[in-house]
C-alpha cells in the first residue's frame, strides 16, 4: 500500500487516524489503540484518581453545610503504601513495565505521575473510610491493618485483589456512613433536646466520640470510592500493550 | 521500502504519545496543585475558594519578588500609611504600612510601625505598657533589617532605634519621676 518516498512525514499531516502526505496518495492506517491507551494511562487515569483524592477528604459541616477538608493521617499514608505493595505483588501494576531505563525520561515521568496519583487516591480513600477520631478510628484502622497485612503474604491474582478491595471498601463504607453516622445525634438539636428525644444516639455519640457531618458527606464519599474502584478497574498492568497479553 | 515507511509511521506515533505524556504530566501537576491548595487553604464555601486563591497568588507573587530581588515597598500604600500616621490614626496606619511591606523587609516602614506604637501608647499621666511592649518587639525587626538606621523624617523627634527603645523602656518603668507633677507638661516626641 505504501512506498518510500524519501520525504519527511510531518506530524501535522496526521488526520483522523491516517497519515496524509501532501501531494501524494500516501495513506497508512495508524494504530489508534496505542493513542487511546496513552490517553487512558497518562490523562484519564490521573484525573480519575486525583478526583477520588479530592473528594476523599471532603466533608460537609452538619451545622451550616460548609466544606471541611480533612488532611490524611499518617496511618492513611502507611496503609496506602501497604496497598501499593499489594497492588504490585498481585501484578495489578507491573512496575517493571511502567518504569524502564529503555524508556525516555518523559515516559518514565508520565508513568510516575499516574502511579503517584494512584498512591494519593489510595491515601485519601483510607482517609475517607476510616472514622476521624475516637474508638471507631482505632477499631476500623486495626481491621484495615489486619486485612492488608494478611493479604500482603497471600497469593493474589489481579481479579481477586480488585474484588477483595471492593468488598473491603464497601464494608468499611457501610460501617462508617450507614452504621456510625446513624448512631450520632443530630447536631441541630441542643444537648438537652438530644438527650430527651434520642437518648441512645446521644450516649453513642458521647461514648464513641463520633464527629457529626451533614448527610451529603456520605453521598460524596460514595462517589469517591466508586471513582477509585473505576480507576482500579481501568488501570492496565502495563502502560504499553504487551504482545503476550 | 515498506518497512522504512512503517518506521516513519511508528516515529510519528511515538512523537504523538510523547505529547500525550507531556500533557498528562502537566494536567496531573495542575490538578494536584489545586487539590493541595484546597487542603492547605481549607476554604469553607465556593466563594471562599476564589478569595483564598487570590490571597495565595498575592503571597506567591511577593515571595517570587523577594527571590528574584525585585521586591519593593508599595509606595502608594506607604504614602497612605504616612498620611494616617500624621493624622494620629495609628491603628489604620499600621495596617496600611504592613500591607505596603508585607514581607517586613523595609527598615523605614517597620520603623514607622514601631513609632506608631509609641505615639499611640504615650500618655501624659501613664503609658500603655502593652503597646510599648509591641513597639519594642517591632524595633528588633528594624535593627535586624538595618542596624544603622536613621529616620530622615523631621516629624519624628526620635531618629534612631536606640532612642526610641530608650523611650519605650523608660515609659514601661515606674519611677519616682512619674510622680513629678511637671511630667504633666511633657510633650510627645
Amino acid at each position: 500500500m505504501s512506498t518510500d518516498t524519501g520525504k519527511t512525514i510531518d506530524a501535522i499531516d496526521v488526520v483522523d487516524g491516517e497519515i496524509a502526505l501532501a501531494g501524494e496518495k500516501h495513506l497508512e492506517q495508524r494504530k489508534p489503540q496505542e493513542e487511546r491507551r496513552a490517553f487512558l494511562v497518562y490523562m484519564y487515569l490521573p484525573i480519575i484518581f486525583l478526583t477520588a483524592a479530592l473528594l476523599g477528604g471532603l466533608r460537609f459541616s452538619s451545622a451550616d453545610g460548609s466544606f471541611i477538608f480533612i488532611k490524611p493521617s499518617l496511618l492513611c499514608l502507611i496503609y496506602a503504601a501497604m496497598l501499593m505493595i499489594l497492588i504490585s505483588r498481585s501484578h495489578l501494576v507491573r512496575l517493571g513495565s511502567w518504569f524502564s531505563d529503555e524508556s525516555s525520561l518523559i515516559s518514565n515521568a508520565a508513568s510516575a505521575a499516574t502511579i503517584a496519583s494512584l498512591y494519593i487516591a489510595s491515601t485519601q480513600i483510607f482517609n475517607s473510610l476510616i472514622p476521624e477520631q475516637g474508638l471507631p478510628y482505632w477499631i476500623v484502622a486495626f481491621c484495615f491493618f489486619w486485612t492488608l497485612w494478611n493479604n500482603i503474604f497471600a497469593d493474589f491474582d489481579t481479579r481477586r485483589l480488585v474484588r477483595s478491595l471492593g468488598a473491603l471498601f464497601a464494608l468499611a463504607f457501610i460501617v462508617k456512613y450507614l452504621v456510625l453516622l446513624n448512631l450520632t445525634a443530630p447536631s441541630n438539636q441542643s444537648w438537652l433536646e438530644s438527650v430527651l428525644q434520642s437518648p441512645s444516639k446521644s450516649v453513642a455519640s458521647w461514648l464513641l466520640d463520633i464527629p457529626q457531618f451533614s448527610a451529603g458527606t456520605g453521598y460524596v464519599q460514595f462517589f469517591a470510592v466508586a471513582i477509585y474502584m473505576l480507576g482500579l478497574y481501568l488501570l492496565p498492568a502495563s502502560p504499553k500493550k504487551e504482545s503476550n497479553s | 521500502m515498506e518497512s522504512v515507511s512503517c518506521l516513519k509511521v511508528r516515529q510519528i506515533i511515538t512523537v504523538k504519545i510523547k505529547y500525550i505524556q507531556i500533557l498528562g504530566i502537566a494536567v496531573s501537576a495542575v490538578y494536584f496543585g489545586f487539590i493541595a491548595f484546597l487542603y492547605l487553604a481549607e476554604p469553607r464555601t465556593l466563594a471562599d475558594v476564589t478569595a483564598k486563591a487570590a490571597s495565595t497568588l498575592q503571597d506567591a507573587t511577593t515571595k517570587g519578588q523577594v527571590i528574584t530581588g525585585t521586591y519593593g515597598v508599595d509606595q502608594t500604600k506607604f504614602a497612605e500609611g504616612l498620611r494616617l500616621f500624621r493624622q494620629d490614626n495609628f491603628v489604620a496606619a499600621r495596617d496600611v504600612f504592613q500591607k505596603a511591606d508585607p514581607e517586613a523587609r523595609d527598615a523605614k516602614t517597620q520603623y514607622y510601625i514601631a513609632y506608631s506604637y509609641y505615639r499611640q501608647g504615650w500618655g501624659r499621666l501613664s503609658n500603655d505598657d502593652e503597646l510599648f511592649g509591641s513597639g519594642l518587639k517591632q524595633l528588633d525587626v528594624v535593627e535586624r533589617l538595618d542596624p544603622n538606621f536613621v529616620a530622615m523624617d523631621e516629624d519624628l523627634k526620635l531618629k534612631r532605634p536606640a532612642e526610641l527603645r530608650h523611650e519605650f523602656q523608660e515609659g514601661m518603668r515606674f519611677t519616682s519621676d512619674d510622680l513629678n507633677p511637671l511630667s504633666l507638661i511633657r510633650e510627645r516626641k
